[in-house]
């Protein structure tokens, strides 16, 4: 019997003024004690749901609507209330998020524990006091830390809190739920490698959620993956990364590679994740999936053994099939991923072009005074900083939070003067711009931002938001603005214009948007656009297809742009040069290729370690041609039902 | 780089598909996915073209709904007040102190008018009352909590100060004081000082929604787009805020006829007003509890508790709209 | 420290405002109220005699000099505990009159308030907890009805039934004219008959807006990631409920109790009016019927004050509560 079981599992969201969401449908999988298993998804995709039904946590209106939890053979589902409260934390417990809110905010650390084992446990009190401090140096955090309230601890002790929180009575099973998004990589590394030692020590079984397939695939043991609310594939963590059977997996692996590698390429998917409102009748994947046959579009794939793992997948269930009828083996090489990629090498930037300079930062340096009671102390968020931007080239500024970047973002385009230093555009002084003359200058300085959610405001519509910069800045009338917004609508990718320009933001998915917000910068024709983060808020399947579009508009237009991101890949991918950021300091700066693979400063070289390393056989990429012809295919099975 | 401006054209959506076309031997079919209007907020498009989608919103709550009928019947009331009224509410030609009949349904008062007829002019100056003195309130709550909130630094700071001071200061004495020292008397100095010391709330949870708003990234993004501080307040910003606004409005509403109320009935009012909160003052001081004409005390008070009711009822709907998570389930 | 630093100086300029503003308001008003006074003590229409208006000033202490002087001396008379002479009870100071009112209001305004905050809050939390359920959509639908009836209402209501119809209480006062006045059990007993209805006018809907609040504060926090990490602990649910969830929801009503003072300080001039209750509400009340602006003022003052002393204090308690607030955040 496995420690876990869930089968048949159905959880519907279901309001009376909405038609009902079913987030998870008909997932099936066991975890067996001991066992470390990853869950990824990206949004939307149930993974959280799932989590939440496991533990029976789930936020109304959501409800298991279908199926079992059984955990040591015990029914969740229909278990007790009181029963059920009994087994919590002592045999399975969990850590959200690494949000603000998952510590009670008006209590000490020490009381957190305390109530639960005091209530869970026959410890004495002296007894807990002792325990509490050796969770937390399990945890690597000193245990006078107790003391404290956990507005005063860091983003990621809370999480180390957290997690020690979840070891405090030994449970059998710790679910964590995307415990360390938003964490700095390097905390993050730290975080992921403490708990992958402790499980090894006290054996406990760990369902990790997770949209970052390469963190989970660094860490587990076993990969589950969901997409659209279905599970699409179960395999051992080896097997996927050898032989990863789903199109969809081997998709989220392209979007993964090394960025220290010789040659870069990461690919995408293109289009989105179905509305969830409609039940898929067939492969939910299938209109994205570049291996798809008629028969996916018609019958729903069952999630079934083949090779090491299970999938659903038609084509890769046929394949197997004619595999072992015929005893031949296909199985090192992978399906063929669509070309719907972008690399290094066939970015713009392999045109050897000598750009010409745009904007020169100038020894610049940034001291915040910071008054705390009657002391005044002084951080220097920016410390002698230089390069310069070049029309047609990207500059990373790669950098952890708190480094320094996004200040120098602001002081560059004017929001935010700098200390000492100069920044010069053309003849005129950035630094030295007021009023109108910001006004005059940000027609040529843009800003690409981070959050697409946020950026567009949810009550105009897109055309009314493109006119704006338009009209501000090219003094186009109102006509002429909407005659152009098509043109931009098209250059960014959105296609056929018409359609996108009535519609609100809301109304767009996370990439739409994002190309919505880079349509805006590209609106007054600026000479620099300043790109932070562009891409980090974005499912990790489509951010290639970003970072070709920003690829390709900077070197068409001769744009200077400057890339901000955390991430090296797509720093190594994008930028013709990169500066590394560390506390206020360039600790690096150079050719992106020569900064990433030979890296002389220490904290590069610590940030390259903690990408996570899937070591891939080159020969995954191989293409491979369907066995079955797609016209022999017998369609005449029934569609699968959906409840 | 071909394949790279092949895939840049291509559209995003199912037509993505058609970038395998060359390299599968699927042959791609038109997909099952939805159409593209309405697939990743199907509610929302569905909303009728005719009726504003905030509309349906408070429509679709029950509570809300009940609320909108009830205040379209008052405002009937009072529109028609003259029609539906027996008789004037100024007429003493009745027989004073009468207990309720079917010739004064409620009975008439000490002077000898009909409660029943004045009750019905009544609703004239309580609706009056909340729609202007909550109106007068909630400009001058916009006002000084968009400024505060927009400007921040020592703009804020003393704003904050008015707003903090406008909070602590007991609102009805301080009405009552400044009532009673105006040389003139009558409902428009009530309104106007219902106006002029009721923002306080007000304002400061629109400071407080400005605040929120303006770091939004859309806020910079209009910035970047060249929209100027005005634009940028009453376009960006406001919109947003139009709910908050609309709820701030309808509670000021419901103070203002709840002060309205409690200063005439404290004798700052104009003593020949027809109200509600007249008719409780002469109610009290013309002796109904001696005579026992409970209709009289009692109908005033239900009827300005009816009306406060039905704007709260409002709020719940609009409250719905700002704060989807209170939405019926 | 900062933060409770930033709160005291916060009062202090407060105070500064609300004595000015004082000042302010009856010089912002046409006429005299020397000359209103010997209108009234003569009669509407005959002429007024200068030397008569001159005695009744100098009586009344009516300051004289220019603006600027006159808010020094008043600032100085404020200071030196003088706030003036009631028109309507010459010659007694108003504070005289003050004094003998003030423990009345107080201690009505407290017992009722401090019975209904924690009555309401207590309701409120159940009512979140117990989402949809009977005792809820009873809580969130019919309370917010009762609560809609006007202070003053309620108390002619509950006069009407309780002192004139059933005669089970007194029709007002504070105390039986009979009484001893002295302490023992009959003259509290009478005290409580007294207070019961100006009490219970007050509590009818008091609790009401805690309630509300609380229920919708709650309702938030029970989504809270740190109140379903309570629940996955699998902690009692009481604790669950209390310990962390209304934990939380109560800070905001902590703040808002003491900026309620001022809307129930207009309740209880109603109610007090109404019981002719010996208290400052009622002395307000005659204040304003018969024109006495110093006693009108003053009474006004000492609330501004009272507020402004509760809000330290609700400040003060907020501090404790949240920990997150002492760190000088605002």
């Amino acid at each position: 019997m496995a420690l876990l079981e869930v089968e048949n599992l159905d959880v519907t969201y279901a309001t009376k003024q909405r038609p009902p969401l079913f987030a998870v449908r008909n997932v099936n999988f066991e975890l067996n004690a001991g066992e470390f298993v990853g869950l990824v998804g990206e949004s939307g995709s149930g993974k959280s749901t799932l989590g939440n039904a496991i533990l029976k946590l789930l936020l109304p209106p959501g409800r298991i609507t279908a199926g079992s939890v059984r955990f040591e053979g015990k029914e969740l589902t229909t278990l007790p209330d009181e029963e059920l409260r009994q087994m919590r934390w002592r045999d399975f417990s969990t850590v959200f998020q690494s949000s603000m809110n998952s510590l009670n905010p008006v209590t000490r650390i020490e009381a957190q524990f305390q109530d639960v084992m005091a209530e869970k446990s026959d410890l004495s009190n002296s007894q807990i006091h002792d325990r509490i401090g050796e969770l937390l140096q399990m945890v690597k955090i000193d245990p006078s830390f107790m003391r404290y309230y956990p507005h005063e601890l860091s983003g990621g002790m809370k999480q180390r809190v957290a997690l020690a929180l979840a070891l405090a009575l030994k449970p059998k099973l710790v679910i964590l739920d995307e415990p360390t998004t938003g964490l700095d990589v390097l905390v993050q590394k730290e975080i992921m490698h403490n708990l992958r030692t402790l499980q090894r020590e006290q054996g406990f079984a760990v369902l990790l959620i997770s949209h970052d397939l390469g963190t989970v695939l660094e860490v587990s043991d076993r990969v589950l993956v969901m997409y659209a609310g279905e599970m699409v594939e179960d395999a051992p963590t080896h097997g996927m990364l050898k032989h990863p059977i789903h199109p969809y997996t081997h998709g989220l692996l392209g979007s993964y590679a090394d960025p220290a590698a010789e040659e870069v390429e990461i690919s995408y998917i293109p289009g989105r994740p179905p509305d969830l409102t409609r039940v898929p009748k067939a492969c939910p994947y299938a209109p994205r999936c570049p291996e798809a046959i008629p028969l996916c579009r018609q019958a729903k794939p069952q999630l079934l053994p083949m090779w090491d793992g299970k999938a659903a997948c038609h084509v890769a269930q046929m394949q197997w099939n004619d595999e072992q009828h015929n005893h031949t083996r296909h199985s090192e090489e992978g399906p063929k991923l669509l070309d719907a990629a972008f690399s290094e090498a066939t970015s713009h930037k392999a045109m050897k072009l000598e750009g010409e300079e745009v904007l020169r930062v100038e020894n610049v340096s940034k001291t915040y005074q910071r008054r705390a009671g009657f002391k005044t102390t002084s951080m220097n968020a920016v410390n002698d900083v230089s390069f310069n931007l070049r029309s047609g080239k990207v500059t990373g500024l790669v950098g952890q939070s708190g480094s320094g970047k996004t200040t120098i973002a602001r002081m560059i385009t004017g929001t935010e003067y700098p200390t000492s230093g100069a920044i010069w555009f053309g003849e005129t002084r950035v630094d030295k711009l007021k009023g109108r003359g910001i006004h005059n200058y940000r027609k040529h300085v843009q800003y690409v931002f981070q959050d697409p959610f946020s950026a567009l405001n949810p009550v105009h519509t897109i055309q009314y938001l493109l006119m704006r910069p338009l009209m501000n800045y090219g003094k186009l009338n109102a006509a002429q603005a909407r005659q152009k917004v098509r043109e931009l609508l098209e250059t960014v990718g959105l296609t056929p214009a018409e359609q996108f320009e009535t519609k609100m933001a809301h109304q767009l998915s996370g990439g739409q948007r994002q190309r919505v917000v880079v349509a805006r910068a590209l609106a007054p024709d600026p000479d620099i656009i300043i790109a932070d983060e562009p891409i980090s808020m974005l499912d990790v399947s489509i951010r290639a297809e970003i970072l070709q579009l920003l690829d390709k508009l900077v070197r068409e237009r001769k744009i200077a742009m400057l890339y901000i991101t955390h991430d090296l890949l797509s720093a190594r991918l994008l930028s013709d040069e990169i500066l590394v950021l560390n506390q206020g300091h360039v600790v690096e700066q150079g050719a992106a290729k020569t900064v990433i693979r030979q890296p002389t400063n220490e904290y590069t070289q610590l940030l390259l370690e903690a990408i996570p390393r899937l070591e891939r056989p080159d020969h995954v990429r191989a293409s491979y041609v369907p066995t079955a012809e797609p016209t022999k295919v017998q369609v005449d099975a029934s569609p699968v039902s959906e409840e | 780089m071909d394949t790279q401006d092949h895939n840049l054209k291509e559209p995003l959506e199912q037509e993505g598909l058609t970038v395998t076309q060359g390299v599968t031997t699927a042959v791609p079919e038109p997909p099952i996915l939805e159409p593209e209007d309405d697939d990743v907020v199907p509610q929302q498009a569905r909303a009728k073209r005719h009726v504003p989608e905030w509309f349906e919103v408070i429509w679709s709550n029950r509570k809300a709904r009940v609320g909108l009928i009830l205040l379209l019947f008052f405002i009937l009331v009072a529109i028609f007040a003259n029609v539906l009224a027996p008789y004037s509410p100024t007429d003493i030609s009745f027989g004073p102190s009468q207990m309720p009949d079917s010739q004064h349904w409620l009975g008439t008062t000490q002077a000898g008018q009909d409660v029943f007829s004045q009750l019905i002019y009544g609703t004239r100056t309580s609706l009056i009352v909340g729609a202007l003195g909550g109106g007068l309130a909630t400009i001058i709550a916009l006002v000084i909590g968009m400024v505060a909130g927009y400007m921040g630094g020592i703009v804020d700071e003393i704003l904050s100060f008015f707003i903090n001071l406008g909070l602590v200061v007991p609102a009805l004495p301080l009405m009552v004081t400044v009532a009673a020292y105006s040389p003139v008397k009558g409902p428009t100095i009530i309104i106007l000082v219902i106006g002029l010391t009721g923002w306080a709330w007000g304002a400061r949870f629109k400071r407080s929604q400005v605040l929120t708003l303006r770091v939004r990234d859309y806020i910079t993004s209009a910035q970047f787009a060249g929209d100027g501080t005005l634009r940028i307040v009453f376009r960006e910003i406001l919109p947003n805020m139009l709910s908050l606004t609309v709820l701030s409005y309808i509670s000021a509403a419901i103070g203002a006829i709840g002060a309205e109320a409690g200063l005439e009935f404290l004798g700052v009012g104009d003593p020949s007003t027809i109200s509600w909160g007249m008719m409780l003052y002469w109610a009290n001081n013309g002796g109904a509890m001696i005579t026992g004409q409970w209709a009289w005390l009692v109908a005033p008070g239900l009827a300005l508790a009816a009306i406060t009711s039905c704007l709260m009822l409002i709020n719940f709907g609009v409250d719905a709209l700002s704060n989807p998570q209170l939405r019926e389930e | 420290m900062r933060y409770f630093i930033r709160r005291f100086l916060f009062f202090l300029l407060t105070l500064w405002t609300a004595v000015t503003l004082n000042f302010i308001i009856p010089r912002l008003e046409p006429g005299d109220p020397a000359e209103d006074i010997v209108r009234r003590l003569a009669g509407q229409n005959k002429p007024i005699d200068p030397a008569q208006l001159h005695a009744i000033r100098l009586m009344l202490g009516i300051p004289g000099g220019n603006i600027f002087q006159q808010y020094i001396d008043y600032l100085n008379l404020l200071f030196h505990g003088q706030f003036g002479v009631s028109y309507t009870y010459f010659p007694y100071p108003v504070t005289t009159l003050i004094g003998q009112s003030i423990m009345w209001t107080v201690g009505l305004v407290l017992t009722t308030n401090i019975i209904g905050f924690i009555a309401g809050n207590l309701l409120g939390a159940f009512a979140a907890w117990k989402r949809n359920s009977i005792f809820d959509s009873f809580v969130s639908v019919g309370l917010s009805f009762v609560g809609t009836l006007p202070y003053m209402w309620i108390a002619l209501v509950l006069l009407f039934i309780f002192a004139f119809q059933l005669q089970l209480l007194p029709m007002g006062g504070g105390f039986s004219e009979t009484s001893t006045r002295q302490m023992s059990w009959g003259y509290t007993l009478d005290i409580m008959q007294h207070a019961l209805l100006p009490a219970l006018s007050i509590l009818i809907t008091g609790p009401i807006g805690w309630i509300m609040g609380m229920r919708n504060n709650m309702v938030q926090t029970l989504r809270e990631d740190y109140t379903r990490l309570a629940i996955a602990k699998g902690l009692k649910p009481w604790k669950v409920a209390l310990l962390y969830s209304a934990r939380n929801a109560i800070l905001p009503n902590v703040t808002g109790f003491a900026m309620s003072l001022g809307g129930i300080m207009g309740g209880v001039v109603l109610v007090e009016s109404i019981f002719n209750y010996p208290g400052m509400g009622r002395l307000f009340f005659e204040a304003v019927g018969n024109r006495d602006y110093p006693l009108m003022q003053t009474i006004l003052l000492f609330t501004i004050v009272g507020m402004l002393l509760a809000n330290l204090l609700a400040d003060f308690v907020v501090g404790l509560l949240d920990p997150r607030v002492r760190k000088g955040k605002n």
